[in-house]
């Protein structure tokens, strides 16, 4: 039989489970099987625990992952850790050890994404100088707790990087608590934005408008909101070099920022800024207020930013570092030098000789780096899942020179360890799962809002309940 | 323009539009083409259709992960030139989607935000190409 498994449980696992199981038909080879593996107990990973809350919309890619989860050749098994994972541990997490999975398995799909948040080398962590990652962790209820941010003490709040995390975050800061309580927003979340103290929300990058790496989308969904407006910026700056072209996000970016903010600046409490052209060099934290120093950049012919020379300090009271995220270096086949799985051009993941193994593919940010929204994820995990699906169907072509870990003879269950932990209810199945949605949006609606969220204690406790009732 | 409705909110979304299917003959005809400009399907419409719910009527493999909300952009096609002028001009949310979506062309559309009018007979809607290595250029394994 073939038997595959996903490492992952993200939008990429199930694009490439979806993609698959269409292109194999269930009367075809009777004998396919499909598991994914995620170390987090509800499935989705970060449309779950990434998307911001009022960006309800992109969230209804998990109806058409519902509907893949009724093909019964499909099983999840949320809350099992495949081999190791660096970063904050989940306590209750079942531990899969790596080697179970070629032995168990014909195939393999690697796709954990990337869970590692990029530091800055002149921000060590603090309390007060977190990841964005930490942020979003927190305003979703991740499985791995972080603390809540102190922002009852943050008047001023300084984002390092321009990318779209770091403008989800500035926007979660920046919007009314009565305005996000209507959506998928934990009610203790709403408690820490309700006793916030933030006024003010610098965005700092170091290159300017026409490099920064937002998106027309989400600096517009910045500019519109209600109580909140953007410090005006110095007209130099929109203005580009005769010589540059422009590509047409760049002109529609520069066009938006030229308008501003809705709300005019001066007329309201809370005020944002986009600081171009600016790099943090240091930090000094007082008892209380944190220093931040900048150089001041400029671009070099390559568009590098490059220190002009000046420098300047900023007051601030908490520092997010929104830079982007990295693989987990513990994951199997993890390249040094890419930090990525390496792979060709089908997916399949490659050996440091350059071979490719045989029927291991990686798909997703684990793949590709941790940039792309949905739609690339998809196009992504298409492409490995029509090859995979050409190789149990007969018409692979991969080059007779290959490694091999996978077995070749595999029983249909998954492994022991997990078999057993499922009956214990340490194991989470999309059945299982869909139960808790339900319930999750049950008790959002009497709140009116989209849904309240359960920890896996409450989900736990909760199946236990309705199975004695049933 | 009457149609122009935009599914905003969080479910339940139209997800098959409620398309009623035209008596042969009788609808306003839309060509669907692959990437590589090969015909996949000609099928008919009524006036009103979005282009996404009608592919999906049809089985036609163009995705709507966002469920015609404007925020996914994975429902791009790429319209007949002489088509493409008499559609209302996209409106700012869906220009910022089309900022994003693979194989842009000058008359790129989101699918769910095309509705048919009889003017629109015999309009093709082609799927863009999603460039396969464009992911794995430049990250093979090095050695050092
Ligand atoms: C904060 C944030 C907001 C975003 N917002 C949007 C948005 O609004 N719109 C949009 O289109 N895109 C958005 N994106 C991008 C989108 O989330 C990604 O394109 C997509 O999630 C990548 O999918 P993936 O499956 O590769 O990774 P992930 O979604 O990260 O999934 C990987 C999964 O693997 C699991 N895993 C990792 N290691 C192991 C292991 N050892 N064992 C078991 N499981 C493991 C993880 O727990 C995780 O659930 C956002 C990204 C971030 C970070
Ligand atoms: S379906 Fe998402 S933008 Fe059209």
């Amino acid at each position: 039989m073939d038997k595959v498994a996903i490492l992952g449980g993200g939008p990429s696992a199930f694009y490439v489970a979806s993609r698959l199981l269409s292109r194999v038909p269930a009367d075809r080879n009777r004998n396919l099987a499909v598991h994914m593996f995620d170390r987090l107990w509800s499935p989705h990973g970060l449309v779950r625990y990434g998307v911001a809350p009022d960006h309800p919309e992109v969230k209804n890619c998990t109806h058409k992952f519902d509907e893949l989860a009724k093909d019964a050749r499909f099983r999840y098994f949320g809350n099992v850790q495949v081999g190791p994972a660096s970063g904050r541990p989940i306590p209750h997490v079942v531990r899969l050890p790596f080697d179970e999975i070629p032995r168990s398995y014909t195939h393999l799909v690697l796709a954990p994404g990337c869970p590692i948040p990029t530091t800055h080398p002149a921000l060590p962590l603090s309390s007060r100088v977190i990841p964005a990652l930490d942020l979003v962790h927190w305003y979703t209820q991740h499985p791995t707790h972080p603390h809540a941010p102190p922002l009852d003490g943050a008047r001023h709040v300084t984002i390092i990087g321009q990318g779209n995390v770091a403008l989800d975050v500035a926007r979660m800061l920046l919007t009314s608590p009565d305005v996000l309580a209507t959506y998928d927003v934990p009610l203790s979340v709403l408690e820490g934005l309700r006793t916030s103290a933030v006024e003010h929300v610098s965005i700092v990058g170091r290159r300017g408008p026409l490099q920064a790496a937002f998106t027309t989308k989400e600096a517009r969904e910045l500019m519109t909101i209600s109580d909140a407006s953007m410090a005006l910026l110095d007209p130099v700056l929109l203005v580009p070099s005769a010589d540059t072209k422009l590509s047409r996000q760049q002109t529609r970016v520069l066009d938006l920022l030229r308008k501003g903010s809705t709300t005019k600046s001066g007329t309201t409490k809370k005020t944002w800024s986009l600081d171009f052209f600016r790099a943090p060099t240091g930090i000094q934290e007082s008892e209380s207020r944190l220093r931040l120093s900048l150089a001041h950049t400029t671009l070099d012919a390559g568009l590098r930013a490059v220190a002009t020379g000046a420098t300047s300090a900023l007051e601030t009271d908490l520092v997010v570092t929104a830079l982007g995220q990295q693989l987990d270096p513990s994951t199997p086949f993890y390249d040094d030098a890419t930090r990525r799985i390496p792979v060709n051009a089908s997916g399949n993941v490659l050996h440091p000789s350059g071979r490719p193994f045989k029927n291991v593919y990686a798909s997703g940010w684990a793949a590709m780096g941790a940039r792309g929204v949905l739609a690339s994820t998809m196009i992504n995990a298409y492409n490995v899942a029509d090859n995979l699906a050409a190789s149990l169907l007969g018409s692979d072509s991969l080059s007779p020179n290959f490694e091999e870990i996978m077995e070749k003879d595999v029983d249909p269950a998954p492994p022991a360890l997990v078999r057993e932990e499922l009956e214990k209810g340490n194991v989470m199945s999309y059945e299982d799962w869909k139960i808790i949605d339900a319930e999750e949006v049950r008790k959002g609606a009497e709140m009116g809002k989209e849904r309240e969220r359960m920890g896996w204690e409450g989900a736990k406790a909760f199946l236990a309940a309705s199975k004695t009732r049933a | 323009m009457c149609c122009r409705l935009r599914l905003k909110t969080f479910p339940p979304a139209a997800r098959h539009g409620g398309i009623k299917r035209p008596a042969p003959g009788t609808g306003i005809k839309v060509h669907f083409k692959d990437s590589k400009g090969n015909h996949v399907k000609t099928i008919e419409g009524n006036e009103g259709d979005d282009l996404l719910s009608l592919a999906h009527e049809h089985d036609i493999d163009l995705e709507g992960a966002c469920e015609r909300s404007v925020a996914c952009s994975t429902c791009h096609v790429i319209i007949s030139p002489e088509h493409y002028d008499l559609l209302p001009e996209p409106e700012d949310d869906e220009n910022d989607m089309l900022d994003m979506a693979f194989g842009l062309s000058d008359t790129s559309r989101l699918g769910c935000q095309v509705y048919l009018t009889k003017e629109l007979d015999g309009m093709t809607a082609t799927l863009p190409a999603a460039t396969r290595n464009m992911f794995v250029d430049g990250h093979k394994p090095t050695h050092h």
